[in-house]
C-alpha cells in the first residue's frame, strides 16, 4: 500500500515537472481551454457582425501591446477610443502583456488559435511572426494607401517580408550619446565624436564612484540593439561580423571594460539601469533613446545634460527601435489596416508620438517644428538618417543572440576579439544557411 | 474480500482521474516527445510541411554544447543547494524541537523566504548582490576583501544563485524535517540517557536513522523541486554571463520562446524529464529496498 501511494506521489511529481519542463505544451492545453470559450465568444462576434447592418452592434477587435504604466495605456486608449469615436461601429480593446510574456503568448495564441487582431510587435520581431503566419498580408491595400511613401526607408523595410506588407510603422526611436554637462565641463572634455575621443573621454571621466559610459549589454534583445550602432559605424553588418571591423567593434567596447572607463555590470543592465545610473551621477554618458527623456525629467529634473550622435569609427551609425502595428490575420483584417492608417494619419500620429516619446516614422510628421527645432529631439531626427533596421529576417531573434552572446563573452574577457567575432559569423552563417 | 460488485464499482471510480491524468499528464508528454522528433521552428510552426528528423534535434543539441553546459549547471546547483538547504534545515529543526520562549513565532518567521514568490526573491537577491548592492558594500567597507561582480562573473554568479535558493528552501526542509522529528516518540530518547548515550550519539544513533523515511523524501522532493529552478535564474542573472548558470529549464524556454526554435526546446525539456524520471525511479528503488530490510 505505502509502496503504491509512493508510486502515485512520485508519477504526480515526474508529470508536473514535465508540465513545467515543455511550458509550452502545458499552457497551450489552458489555452486550448479558454480558446473554447473565446471561439464561442467570437462566434457571437461574427453573428454579431453580419447583424450589424441592422442592430449598429459594435464589432470588437482586441489590441496587445507591450508598454508598461498606466499612463502609456491611457495613450493607447486615446488612440482606440478616437478610432471608435470616428467609427462607432468597431470597438478596439487594448490588452497589455507584459513583455517577458508576449513573444511567448503570441506563439502560444497561434499554435492555439487564440490571437488578438492588432498586435503592437518589436520591429525585429515582425519578419520572424510573419514568417509564423501570424500576419495578415496587407500588400494590396497599403499600396491603394497614398500616405505610404511618407514614411522613413528603415521602419517601413521592417514591415516587409519577402516582397509582401504583413504591418505598418506604429512609432520609431534609435540610440544617441547622452552626457552629463557637468561632469563633461568638470573633466575639461568635450562630447566624443569619434571613437578614440570616446575612449580617451571616458578615461578622463572616470573617477571614484563615476565611471565614463554605460551602455546595456545583456546577452538579448536589448543587448544586440545596443551594440549594433558599434558594429555597423565599425563597417561591418549584422551578417558579415567575423572580419576585422567586427573584431574591431566588439574589442573597443572590451577596450573600454578594460580601461575601468566601463563598468562589467553592464552585461547585466537594461536601457531602463542605464538611465538611471545616469541620473544618478553614476555613469558620466549613456548611450540610450528618446524614450528615456520623460523618464530622465521625473527622475533627476535637475541634471543638465546633452545629447549627441554616437562617436563613429568609420561613419555614423545608429539602431532603428521601434514598434510596428502588426496585422493579425483573422476575421478583422480591414478594421485592423484602417485603425493602423488612422494611428499614422498625420494628426493623430504628431500628438500620439509626443506624448509617448516617439519619433514618428513619418517625414511630413517628423519635420514639425516639435522634433526639428528642439535641441534634444533633433538629434534624434538627424540620426534617423543613419538609424538602420534590424534584419529584417525571420530567425533575426537566433542571429541576435549569436551578436549578444559574442558581445558579453568579450566583455567578460574570456575568447579575443577576433575569435568571439568569428564564432558568431560561423553560427550565422549556418542560421542563414550560407 | 471485495464482492464482485464492489471491484466494477471501484473501477467506475478510478475513470475519470484517469481520464484526467490521460489528458492533462499522458497526453503532453507524449505530444512534447513528438515534437522534438520533427523539426518545427519559426518558419513552419503554423503551415508548411513540419519534416520528421528523428533524434536530430537531440543530436545537435548535445553537438552544440549548450544543453550539456546547462545539465552540469543545473546538478551543480541542485546538488550544492540540497546540500545546504538540508544542513540548515535539518539544524533549525533540531533548534526549534526544543521548547524555549519565541520558538513557535520564530519558526514562523523563518518560513517567510518560503512564502515569498520566486520572483520578489530573486529581484531582491539581484540588487542585493549588483556591483554597488549591499553585499559588496559590506564586503569592502568591513575589509573581507575586494569588490566582486558577483553575477557578471561566471563561478560567483552561481554561488549568488545558490544561496538565494538556499534562502528559499530552508524552511521547506525545516517543516519536512520537524515533522519527523514529532514522529519519533521521546521514550527512546529516555531510555537512552538511562543507558549512558550523550548528545551526539542520540542524534547519530536514534534521530538519524528514525528520520530516514523523512529524509528520503525530503530529498527527492528537493532534488525535483530545485532542478526545476526557473523564474529565480531568469530573473536574476537569465542564465548569464554568457551560459554560465543557463539552467535546463532556461535553456528550455530560451530555445522555444525566445529563439522560436521549438522542437529544440521540446528536445531539452524531455531530456529534463529524462533525467528526474531517474530520480524518481531510484527513489522508488530505495524505498522498496527500504521496506523489504524493515520487515
Amino acid at each position: 500500500m505505502k509502496k503504491m501511494a509512493a508510486g502515485l506521489v512520485m508519477a504526480a511529481l515526474v508529470t508536473g515537472l514535465v508540465g513545467c519542463g515543455s511550458s509550452d505544451k502545458n499552457d497551450s492545453d489552458t489555452t486550448q481551454t479558454t480558446t473554447k470559450t473565446e471561439t464561442d465568444s467570437s462566434a457571437a462576434t461574427t453573428t454579431d457582425t453580419t447583424a450589424k447592418t441592422d442592430t449598429a452592434e459594435k464589432t470588437k477587435l482586441t489590441l496587445w501591446f507591450y508598454f508598461e504604466g498606466k499612463e502609456r495605456f491611457d495613450k493607447i486608449k486615446a488612440l482606440t477610443d478616437g478610432y471608435t469615436a470616428k467609427n462607432p461601429n468597431v470597438e478596439i480593446e487594448p490588452v497589455f502583456i507584459p513583455f517577458a510574456d508576449f513573444k511567448k503568448k503570441l506563439s502560444v495564441g497561434l499554435a492555439a488559435s487564440d490571437l488578438p487582431d492588432i498586435v503592437v510587435i518589436d520591429n525585429p520581431d515582425t519578419a520572424a511572426y510573419a514568417a509564423m503566419g501570424l500576419f495578415a498580408d496587407i500588400t494590396e491595400k497599403v499600396n491603394a494607401w497614398a500616405d505610404k511613401d511618407q514614411f522613413f526607408p528603415g521602419p517601413w523595410s521592417s514591415t516587409i517580408l519577402d516582397g509582401k506588407q504583413y504591418a505598418i510603422p506604429l512609432g520609431s526611436n534609435n540610440l544617441a550619446l547622452f552626457y552629463n554637462e557637468k561632469m563633461l565641463s568638470d573633466a575639461g572634455v568635450t562630447p566624443p565624436t569619434t571613437w578614440d575621443e570616446l575612449r580617451t573621454a571616458a578615461k578622463a571621466l572616470t573617477k571614484d564612484g563615476t565611471t565614463g559610459i554605460g551602455i546595456a549589454a545583456p546577452g538579448n534583445e536589448e543587448g544586440t540593439f545596443q551594440f549594433l550602432p558599434w558594429l555597423l559605424s565599425a563597417g561591418a553588418t549584422f551578417d558579415n561580423v567575423g572580419g576585422a571591423e567586427g573584431a574591431k567593434a566588439y574589442g573597443f567596447l572590451a577596450d573600454l571594460v578594460n580601461d575601468g572607463s566601463m563598468s562589467k555590470d553592464v552585461i547585466n543592465w537594461t536601457q531602463a539601469d542605464v538611465m538611471k545610473q545616469f541620473a544618478s551621477g553614476k555613469i558620466a554618458m549613456m548611450v540610450n533613446g528618446p524614450w528615456q527623456l520623460p523618464e530622465l525629467a521625473t527622475n533627476a529634473p535637475d541634471l543638465k545634460y546633452g545629447i549627441a550622435l554616437l562617436p563613429k569609427d568609420q561613419q555614423y551609425a545608429s539602431v532603428l527601435g521601434g514598434e510596428n502595428l502588426g496585422i493579425v490575420n483573422g476575421k478583422h483584417v480591414d478594421q485592423a489596416v484602417d485603425f493602423a492608417m488612422y494611428v499614422e494619419s498625420p494628426d493623430v500620429l504628431k500628438d500620439f508620438a509626443q506624448g509617448f516619446g516617439y519619433f514618428p516614422a513619418r517625414k511630413d510628421v517628423a519635420a514639425d517644428p516639435y522634433w526639428a527645432d528642439n535641441d534634444q529631439l533633433k538629434v534624434f531626427a538627424d540620426n534617423m538618417n543613419y538609424a538602420q533596421p534590424r534584419g529584417p529576417h525571420p530567425k533575426w531573434p537566433e542571429i541576435s543572440n549569436a551578436l549578444s552572446e559574442a558581445l558579453d563573452k568579450t566583455l567578460l574577457g574570456s575568447g579575443t576579439a577576433e575569435d568571439n567575432a568569428k564564432e558568431a559569423q560561423a553560427k550565422i552563417d549556418k542560421i542563414l544557411g550560407k | 474480500m471485495l464482492s464482485r460488485q464492489n471491484k466494477i464499482t471501484g473501477y467506475v471510480l478510478v475513470l475519470p482521474a484517469l481520464f484526467y491524468m490521460l489528458f492533462f499528464v499522458g497526453y503532453p508528454i507524449i505530444d512534447n516527445i513528438r515534437l522534438s522528433l520533427l523539426d518545427v521552428n519559426v518558419m513552419n510552426v503554423s503551415h508548411g510541411e513540419q519534416p520528421f528528423v528523428g533524434l536530430g534535434n537531440y543530436k545537435e543539441l548535445f553537438e552544440e554544447g549548450v544543453l550539456v553546459t546547462s545539465i552540469v549547471n543545473t546538478l551543480i546547483y541542485t546538488v550544492a543547494c540540497i546540500v545546504l538547504q538540508f544542513i540548515i534545515g535539518l539544524a533549525f529543526a533540531l533548534l526549534f524541537s526544543k521548547t524555549f520562549r519565541f520558538a513557535q513565532r520564530l519558526r514562523g518567521l523563518v518560513m517567510i523566504s518560503w512564502l515569498l514568490p520566486a520572483t520578489i526573491t530573486a529581484m531582491m537577491y539581484k540588487f542585493m548582490f549588483s556591483g554597488d548592492g549591499v553585499v559588496n558594500d559590506s564586503i569592502t567597507h568591513l575589509h573581507l576583501g575586494s569588490h566582486i561582480d558577483w553575477l557578471v562573473t561566471p563561478v560567483p554568479a552561481m554561488i549568488t544563485l545558490i544561496i538565494a535558493n538556499t534562502w528559499i528552501g530552508i524552511p521547506f526542509n525545516m517543516i519536512l524535517l520537524t515533522t519527523g522529528l514529532t514522529t519519533i516518540p521521546k521514550d527512546i530518547y529516555e531510555s537512552a540517557s538511562i543507558d549512558g548515550a550523550n548528545a551526539l550519539q542520540k542524534f547519530w544513533r536514534l534521530t538519524l536513522p528514525l528520520l530516514k523515511p523523512a529524509i528520503y523524501s525530503l530529498l527527492v522532493l528537493g532534488f525535483i523541486y530545485t532542478f526545476k529552478v526557473f523564474e529565480l535564474v531568469l530573473i536574476a542573472t537569465h542564465g548569464g554571463p554568457v551560459n554560465a548558470t543557463q539552467m535546463m529549464s532556461t535553456y528550455a524556454y530560451k530555445l522555444s520562446f525566445e529563439l522560436f526554435k521549438f522542437s529544440q526546446g521540446a528536445a531539452a525539456a524531455n531530456v529534463m524529464f529524462v533525467i528526474l524520471f531517474i530520480v524518481g525511479i531510484l527513489y522508488l528503488w530505495m524505498v522498496r529496498r527500504e521496506e523489504v530490510s524493515s520487515s
